[in-house]
């Protein structure tokens, strides 16, 4: 019962949240130099088709009007206008791009915790060892390595050199047929339709941008790992266990299981961040994925895309942080009480 | 080293040296015991000093191409090599950090002092109850907001709106972290405005601006002076970040992203040079801001300092 009150609760704070997102962001944005008629219709075009193509995309009503013109469209018809650079409505565009975003930024930090927790727990339990060393510099240098960069070198290795990977353009080969689109993401839509030779290929273009991704969020998780492991470590409860003479190990995972909703903490922050903050692997792979698009509808006066994208990625955070809650409920204790 | 009753009694010129020395020895000691640590420093120091001395250092000029030269390997003629364009690496390298840490360093310091300034005061008012509280909570409530856009689309952003130059790259870098500041100084502030001599300077009818500047702000400046030190690292990273998509700095400007940028072609046909050294640069600076501010953490805990210093002090006994 206290967690359907709880979500309730945090229901009522989603709406004027989003609603504030999208009005900071719409004043933002429109102020933006650059005239999407003239960017539409090219430097030729005469004055009086300017006027025309402004009139009909309401350019020549005051911000404010303009304003409640995009929340009216955005509340009874799901619609978030449309990007003159794809000539498409924003929504479609988003509904295609997020899940390549998701799907990378996902195995990306899959990845990063299967690095980040047990170093960091090994280096929380064997303190003076040489894998606590390793786990200080691992944390330190994932935080310095500009991630752009780390895709660039990964490339240089094992595309270049080795030809272990398919070239960085895009999630498909140029001449596999796609599956049709279930989930967006390619990897289970392959699967659910049987298509081998799209899994295969997905899965490769796949590699790079997920272990770039892994060992840069893998730094931050190995971090906050290691420091609430070594606390749960210290506390009482660990000492009484271990007085008791009871085995390593289940020392180990009682302090593990103790130490997960950090974790998840730090895992839902990573998320959050990474949804506008892949875009530059994104870049560097060709990805198509949302993160891009927002970024070159900003560099061409492409307002819809990038207004879009923020309310896309504020909605996607809102929901993780609710599942991020209800798994606060499932592990630990505590809040239920 | 902040004293609590530092605007009451005023000290001797003497004391001030002495206090100096004794910070300075706390210093060396934290060094020897992390080693680490010090290669944070030798870093810092090392890019600041290349940095201003870069036209003395770099064997050619920074901005002018060759097209004889170009994507030449590293030789001793171009130690690290040259670009698409035939502009010496090393030299560009080295030039980089002039704009790269202008940029971090007065973004930073930009948003350090303006967010320390507002959390501050939201701090310092947020239970007083009211309308100062009423107006504390509206400043929490947008900086919400503002944390809550994706950073890098909204740097992007920014940047478009003032227009691509050096101040908008610094403006958009300093609205980013101010939430950062603005956080850190309320949390500090609340806790030490609950403490013993504040208590009594507001009894003794201190006015609120001289409590907060002379009593508050001092006393909770450690976590801020750590946090500004890995922050420039972060913006330095930021920097190169929206130079490579091409919304910071442009082109022939020595600048780490954009080098990165420039050697993106090159590095998919087997010229790796271009973009693998910038970004090395970028990679050991960032690392060494971070550790100067890890150090600085362990130095502002006082726990933590005495510990460090004491295992120093014992040490060197024993060996004596």
């Amino acid at each position: 019962m206290r967690v359907v009150r709880y979500i309730g609760k945090r229901m009522l704070f989603i709406g004027p949240q989003l609603f504030g997102i999208i009005l900071v962001s719409f004043f933002l944005v429109k102020l933006i130099p650059g005239d999407p008629a003239v960017m539409m219709l090219g430097p030729l075009a005469t004055e009086a088709t300017l006027t025309e193509l402004r009139n009909e995309m309401g350019l020549n009503l005051s911000l404010v009007e303009q304003f409640y013109i995009y929340i009216k469209n955005l509340v009874l018809h799901g619609d978030l206008g449309r990007s003159w650079q794809t000539t498409r409505p924003v929504t479609e565009d988003l509904f295609l791009r997020m899940p390549a975003t998701l799907e990378l930024i996902t195995l990306g930090l899959i990845l990063g915790l299967l690095i980040g927790v047990p170093l960091g727990v090994g280096a929380a339990y064997l303190k003076r060892g040489i894998l606590a060393k390793f786990s200080d510099y691992y944390g330190l240098l994932a935080g310095a390595l500009p991630d752009f960069w780390l895709a660039l070198v990964l490339i240089f290795f094992f595309y270049t050199i080795l030809g272990w990977v398919p070239p960085p353009l895009g999630r498909l080969d140029f001449f596999t047929i796609a599956p049709p689109t279930v989930t967006g993401a390619l990897l289970i839509d392959s699967l659910l339709d049987g298509n081998w030779a799209a899994l295969g290929s997905a899965a490769g273009h796949l590699i790079l941008p997920v272990v770039t991704l892994g060992l840069i969020s893998g730094g931050p998780i190995l971090k906050m790992t290691q420091s609430t492991m070594d606390r749960m470590l210290e506390s009482d409860y660990s000492r009484y266990e271990e007085m008791c003479g009871l085995p390593k190990s289940i020392i180990i995972r009682h302090a593990l299981r103790n130490s997960l909703p950090s974790v998840v903490t730090i895992v839902s922050v990573l998320y959050g961040f990474l949804i506008g903050g892949a875009v530059l692997v994104e870049i560097v792979f060709s990805w198509g994925g949302a993160g891009q698009y927002a970024v070159q509808g900003v560099l061409n006066a492409d307002i819809n895309p990038v207004l879009g994208f923020v309310f896309f990625a504020a909605v996607l955070s809102l929901i993780i942080y609710l599942i991020v809650d209800l798994i606060y409920f499932a592990i630990d204790p505590r809040v239920r009480g | 080293m902040s004293n609590i009753s530092a605007g009451h009694h005023p000290r001797t010129t003497s004391e001030r040296v002495q206090a100096f020395l004794r910070a300075l020895r706390y210093l060396l000691d934290v060094l020897r015991a992390r080693p680490l640590f010090a290669v944070g420093y030798g870093i810092v120091v090392g890019v600041v000093v290349l940095a201003i001395f870069a036209p003395l250092i770099a064997p050619y000029p920074p901005e002018t191409a060759n097209p004889v030269d170009f994507l030449q390997p590293p030789s001793w003629r171009h130690l690290l090599g040259t670009d698409a364009t035939g502009m010496d690496i090393f030299t560009r390298i080295i030039y980089a950090p002039r704009i790269d840490l202008t940029i971090a360093i007065a973004g930073t310091a930009i948003s350090a002092i303006v967010g320390s300034l507002i959390g501050a005061t939201v701090g310092y008012y947020q239970e007083v109850g009211g309308v100062p509280s009423f107006f504390s909570g509206f400043v929490m409530r947008s900086a919400d907001v503002l944390q809550a856009f994706p950073v890098f689309v909204f740097a992007i952003a920014l940047v478009a709106i003032f227009g691509q130059s050096l101040q908008s790259i610094i403006a958009a870098i300093a609205f980013l972290n101010i939430p950062i500041y603005l956080r850190l100084m309320r949390s500090q502030v609340m806790s030490i405005r609950r403490m013993r001599f504040v208590e009594a300077s507001y009894v003794a009818g201190t006015p609120d601006r001289y409590i907060i500047l002379r009593h508050v702000i001092p006393n909770s400046m450690a976590p801020v002076l750590a946090q500004l030190s890995v922050n420039i690292g972060w913006s330095v990273l930021l920097t190169a970040g929206l130079s490579f998509v091409g919304a910071g700095v442009v082109a022939p400007t020595p600048e780490w992203g954009s080098m990165i940028a420039m050697g993106f072609q090159n590095i998919i046909t087997g010229q790796w040079w271009p973009s693998v050294f910038p970004g090395i640069a970028l990679a050991v600076t960032v690392f060494g801001f971070a550790l100067v501010g890890a150090s600085i953490e362990v130095l502002a805990d006082p726990a933590r300092r005495r510990a460090m210093a004491g295992t120093m002090r014992q040490r060197r006994t024993k060996e004596a």
